[in-house]
C-alpha cells in the first residue's frame, strides 16, 4: 500500500516539475512575479516529494519489505543495517531515485540562496534544474519504478552485490553522485544567463563557486573509487580506464578546464563562447556518462543490468544539445570578446594551452571509451581499447598539463618580460634540473625522471609563490611568517587555495609515476612458515584463520613482513570473504601496509583448508599512499578556494600583498 | 569538436572594419555550425545504432576474440594469440558451479575426440580456490589446459555474466560462436566445433 503511494508521489513530483518548468520559462520571459514565485515553489515541492519517495524506499529496505522487487533484489535479512541503508543506491532504480534526490537538494540550496538575487535569470535556472529532475522522474515513473511489487512475499532477499559491501563503496557513490549531479547547477546558471541575456560577468562569478563544489566532490569520489578498487579488487592497481571510470572522469576534465578558463573570462573578458560551451559539454558528458552506465551500451565491470532507459537518455541528450546550440547561436553577438590575447608568454595563453590539453584529454578518453562501439558498428568487429592505449595517449598529455601547472601561474597577465621570466623561473628550473641529475644517476629511466622532475618544478614554483607572497605580506603588515602565511592564504583563497590544489595534483602524479614505473609483483605458493623476498622485503606466511559473521565467512591469512635489515614491520592479513548468498562471488580483502615510501600489498588467492599452505599475489607499490594524501590535500585546497573571503574588496585591489607577487604587467 | 566552437565566437569579432569582415565571417560561422551539428548528429546516430545492437544482440564479446595469457594449474603458460591457426574452445568454469559439473564430462570427451584435429580446449577457472579447482579437475579427469583466470581478467574482457560460458574461436582469431549457458549435448558441441575447424 505505502509503496503504491510511493509511486504516486513520484508521479506527482513529475507533474509538479513540468509545471515548474513552464512557470519558470513563462514567468522569466514575461517577468511575471507570481509565476516566478511558482517556479521557486515547484523546486521546493519536487524536492520534498522526492525526499518522501526516497524515505519510503529506505523504509522498505530497512524493514525487509521483500514484496518490493527492488528490496528483494538488493537486500536480505542478514545484511547489516548500514548496507541496507546504502542499498538505496546499490541498484538501477534506487540509484536513479538517489540521483534525483541529490539534484533536488542542490536545487533547493540554489533556490534558497538566490531567492532574492539575480531574479532575472533565476526562473530559468529553476526551470533548467527542474527539467533535469523531470527527466529522471520520467525514468522512475515510466521505465524503472523502484516501488514495483511482485505480488507475493519472498521469504528473504537476494542480497546486495558483495563487492558493494565495503565502506568505501558506501561513500564513493554518494560523493561521486554529489559531484556528478551538482554539475547540473553551473549548467543551469549558464542556460539561465543565455535565456535571460544577462551575459555579463555576474553569472561567471556565481558559477565558479558552484562548479568548485561539485568538482571537488567528483574528484574526491573518483579518488575514493580508486581507493576502493585498490583495496577491494586486489589487482594492485587503482585505475583501469574502464568505461564507467571514464564516465566519471570526462566531466571532471571539462569542469577542470572550465574552472581555469573562467578565470580569464573574468579577468580579460575573452573566451566567453568557449566557457559556455565547456560547461554545457560538462553537463552533456554527465548525462552521457549516466547513459553509458545505465544502458549497457558499453561493456564494463560497473554496468548496471541492461534496461530500457537507454532510449530515454538519448532523446533527452539530443533535445538538450539542440536547445543549447540553438540558444548559443542565437546569443553569439552578446558573447563577443572584449580583448585579444596579447602575447604567447602571457598567463592567458598558458590557460589556453591548459584548456587545449584538458579538451584533448577529454576527447581522447571519449574516443577510447566509445571506440569499441564505433568499430563494431563500422566494421562488425569490436576492437577493444585497453588501458595501455589510454596510458600511451593520455600519459604525455598529463605530463604536459603538469608542466603547464608549473609554468602558467608564473606568467603575468597580457605578457611576461624576459627579466620577469628569469626572476620567476630560475630557482624552480634549477631545482628540477638538479633533481633530474641526481635521480637519473640512481634510476636511469627516461619517463620517470622527466615526470618526477616536472613534479619538482611545480613544487618549486608553488613554494616560491608562497615564499614571495609571505615576504611581500610581511613587508606590508610586519606579521610573523606563520601568521603571514595564514592570512595570505585566507585573503587570497582563490589563488593560494589553487596552489594547494596544484600541490595535491602533484602528489597524485608522484603516486601514479611510482606505481606505474616501479611496481614489483610476484605470485607465490607458500607453506606455513615459508618466506618469499620481494623488492628488499621478506614476507613469511604464518597461518590462516576463518570466522563466520552475519552474512559471510571471512578467511584471513597472516603474513609477517620484515624489512631489508631483517627488522620486523608487523603483519598484514589478506583475506577473502565468502558470502552465504553468493558464494560464487568471493571478495578479496587486501592485506596492506602503507608507508610514505611504498605499500606492501598482499592478495590471498587460495589456500589449503588445513591452513598448511596458501597462494598469494604480492605487490610492492612505491609512493602509492601519496595518491590518498593528495586527495585529502585536494579537498583542503578547494575548501580554501571556496571559503568566503573575509576581505572581498581588498582582493580586488591589485596592490594587495598577495598580488604583489603577481609580477607581470 | 568544442574546440572549434571558441573560434566561432572569438574570431569573427576581431576585425575592426565591420563591413569587410562580416560577410566571410558569417559564412565561416555557418560552416562551423554545420560541422558541429553534423558531428553531434553522427555521434548520437552511433549511440542509437549501438543501443539498438545492445538491446538486440547480446552484451558481450563479438568479432575478434580478446587476447589473454594464463598459467595452467600445472605451470604451463598459454597465450591465446599463439593459437592462431587452430580452433579454440574456451570454457569458463568454476568448481562451485553446478552446471559446470554437468558439462565437464562432455567437454573432456570432446577434447579426447578432437585433440588430433587442431582443436584446442582451454578451461579458465573463474573466482575459485585452487584446491577446490584441483579436486574438480581430478574428479572429472580433465586433461585439457586449465588454469585460474587471475583477477578475472579474461572474464572481464569476454564480459561473461556467470559460469559456465563457452566461446568458440576460429583459426583466424575471431569468435565464431558462444554459448552463455551449459552445454547440453554432444551434437550441440560438435556443431559449434565444426564452425571453428581449421580447413
Amino acid at each position: 500500500m505505502i509503496f503504491d503511494v510511493g509511486y504516486l508521489i513520484l508521479v506527482t513530483a513529475l507533474l509538479l516539475a513540468v509545471f515548474g518548468v513552464i512557470a519558470g520559462f513563462w514567468g522569466g520571459r514575461q517577468r511575471h512575479p507570481s509565476l516566478v514565485d511558482s517556479s521557486f515553489h515547484a523546486v521546493y515541492a519536487v524536492a520534498a516529494l522526492v525526499l518522501l519517495a526516497a524515505s519510503i524506499l529506505w523504509y522498505g529496505l530497512l524493514t525487509d519489505k521483500f514484496q518490493v522487487n527492488y528490496v528483494w533484489n538488493h537486500s536480505e535479512k542478514a545484511l547489516p543495517t548500514f548496507y541496507k541503508f546504502s542499498a538505496l543506491w546499490g541498484g538501477q532504480a534506487g540509484s536513479l531515485l538517489f540521483w534525483t534526490l541529490i539534484l533536488s537538494v542542490y536545487s533547493v540550496i540554489v533556490a534558497t540562496m538566490f531567492r532574492r538575487k539575480q531574479l532575472g535569470q533565476m526562473p530559468f535556472v529553476n526551470a533548467v534544474l527542474l527539467i533535469t529532475s523531470g527527466f529522471f522522474l520520467t525514468l522512475l515513473v515510466f521505465a524503472e519504478n523502484p516501488f514495483k511489487q511482485s505480488g507475493f512475499l519472498p521469504p528473504d532477499g537476494q542480497g546486495l552485490n558483495p563487492l558493494l559491501q565495503n565502506y568505501w563503496m558506501v561513500i564513493h557513490p554518494v560523493m561521486l553522485y554529489t559531484g556528478y549531479v551538482g554539475l547540473a547547477v553551473p549548467f543551469a546558471f549558464a542556460m539561465g544567463a543565455l535565456f535571460s541575456k544577462n551575459l555579463g560577468n555576474q553569472w561567471v562569478r556565481t558559477v565558479r563557486r558552484w562548479t568548485l563544489i561539485p568538482w571537488v566532490f567528483l574528484g574526491a569520489g573518483i579518488l575514493m573509487g580508486s581507493q576502493w578498487a585498490y583495496m577491494e579488487l586486489g589487482w594492485g592497481g587503482y585505475w583501469a580506464w574502464d568505461p564507467v571510470e571514464n564516465a566519471s572522469f570526462l566531466p571532471w576534465l571539462t569542469a577542470t578546464a572550465f574552472l581555469h578558463s573562467i578565470i580569464i573570462q573574468e579577468r580579460r573578458g575573452i573566451l566567453k563562447v568557449w566557457n559556455v560551451a565547456l560547461i554545457a559539454c560538462t553537463y552533456f558528458l554527465v548525462i552521457l556518462g549516466t547513459f553509458t552506465t545505465r544502458s549497457g551500451i558499453i561493456e564494463s565491470v560497473h554496468s548496471f543490468a541492461r534496461s530500457s532507459v537507454g532510449i530515454y537518455f538519448l532523446v533527452f541528450l539530443s533535445i538538450s544539445i539542440i536547445t543549447f546550440l540553438w540558444l548559443l547561436f542565437d546569443r553569439l553577438p552578446l558573447l563577443r570578446s572584449e580583448n585579444e590575447i596579447d602575447s604567447v608568454s602571457s598567463r592567458e595563453s598558458a590557460f589556453l594551452v591548459n584548456n587545449w590539453l584538458f579538451t584533448g584529454l577529454a576527447f581522447s578518453t571519449l574516443w577510447g571509451t566509445f571506440f569499441p562501439m564505433f568499430s563494431e558498428i563500422l566494421t562488425g568487429r569490436r576492437i577493444s581499447v585497453n588501458a595501455p592505449w589510454f596510458n600511451k595517449v593520455n600519459g604525455p598529455l598529463f605530463l604536459l598539463l603538469l608542466l603547464m601547472m608549473g609554468v602558467g601561474p608564473l606568467l603575468g597577465w597580457r605578457r611576461t618580460s624576459a627579466e620577469v621570466m628569469r626572476k620567476q623561473f630560475t630557482w624552480p628550473v634549477l631545482g628540477a634540473v638538479l633533481f633530474a641529475g641526481i635521480f637519473a644517476y640512481f634510476s636511469p629511466r627516461l619517463y620517470p625522471t622527466i615526470g618526477l622532475s616536472v613534479c619538482v618544478l611545480v613544487i618549486g614554483t608553488i613554494i616560491q609563490e608562497f615564499v614571495r607572497g609571505v615576504i611581500a605580506r610581511r613587508a606590508v603588515t610586519n606579521e610573523n611568517p606563520v601568521a603571514a602565511l595564514f592570512s595570505l592564504t585566507r585573503r587570497n583563497g582563490q589563488r593560494y587555495g589553487g596552489y594547494i590544489v596544484h600541490l595535491a595534483i602533484v602528489m597524485i602524479g608522484v603516486a601514479v609515476i611510482g606505481n606505474t614505473f616501479y611496481q614489483s609483483t610476484t605470485n607465490v605458493n607458500l607453506r606455513k612458515d615459508q618466506s618469499v623476498s620481494l623488492a628488499g622485503y621478506t614476507l613469511t606466511f604464518t597461518g590462516l584463520e576463518s570466522e563466520h559473521t552475519s552474512n559471510r565467512t571471512e578467511f584471513s591469512a597472516h603474513v609477517a613482513v620484515f624489512g631489508p635489515k631483517g627488522q620486523s614491520l608487523g603483519t598484514v592479513s589478506p583475506g577473502r570473504n565468502i558470502y552465504d548468498k553468493t558464494p560464487d562471488q568471493p571478495t578479496s580483502e587486501v592485506g596492506l601496509r602503507m608507508s610514505p615510501g611504498d605499500d606492501i600489498y598482499v592478495v590471498l588467492n587460495g589456500w589449503q583448508d588445513d591452513g598448511s599452505s596458501a597462494t598469494f599475489t604480492i605487490f610492492i607499490n612505491p609512493l602509492t599512499v601519496w595518491m590518498w594524501i593528495g586527495g585529502i590535500v585536494l579537498v583542503l585546497g578547494t575548501l580554501i578556494c571556496i571559503w568566503p573571503n573575509p576581505a572581498r574588496k581588498e582582493e580586488r585591489m591589485p596592490a594587495q600583498a598577495g598580488a604583489l607577487a603577481d609580477t607581470a604587467a | 569538436m568544442t574546440d572549434n566552437l571558441s573560434l566561432t565566437g572569438d574570431i569573427p569579432t576581431v576585425g575592426p572594419d565591420e563591413n569587410q569582415t562580416v560577410a566571410p565571417a558569417n559564412r565561416r560561422v555557418t560552416i562551423w555550425r554545420l560541422i558541429i551539428i553534423g558531428l553531434i548528429i553522427v555521434f548520437v546516430g552511433f549511440l542509437v545504432v549501438g543501443l539498438e545492437r545492445t538491446n538486440k544482440s547480446d552484451w558481450r564479446a563479438s568479432g575478434v576474440a580478446p587476447d589473454f595469457t594464463f598459467t595452467t594449474f600445472d605451470g604451463k603458460t598459454i597465450h591465446l594469440a599463439d593459437l592462431k591457426g587452430k580452433g579454440v574452445v574456451l570454457n569458463f568454469w568454476a568448481s562451485w558451479c553446478e552446471p559446470c559439473r554437468d558439462e565437464a564430462k562432455l567437454l573432456e570427451q570432446a577434447w579426447q575426440r578432437e585433440k588430433g584435429n587442431n582443436i584446442v580446449f582451454l578451461g579458465l577457472d573463474y573466482l575459485d580456490q585452487e584446491h577446490a579447482a584441483q579436486a574438480y579437475l581430478k574428479e572429472f579427469g580433465i586433461t585439457y589446459a586449465s588454469g585460474p583466470d587471475i583477477q578475472s581478467a579474461a572474464a572481464r574482457q569476454y564480459g561473461i555474466t556467470g559460469v559456465p560460458e563457452t566461446f568458440f574461436i576460429g583459426p583466424d582469431g575471431t569468435v565464431k560462436g558462444y554459448l552463455l549457458k551449459q552445454l547440453t549435448s554432444e551434437a550441440e558441441l560438435t556443431g559449434y566445433i565444426d564452425a571453428i575447424r581449421p580447413q
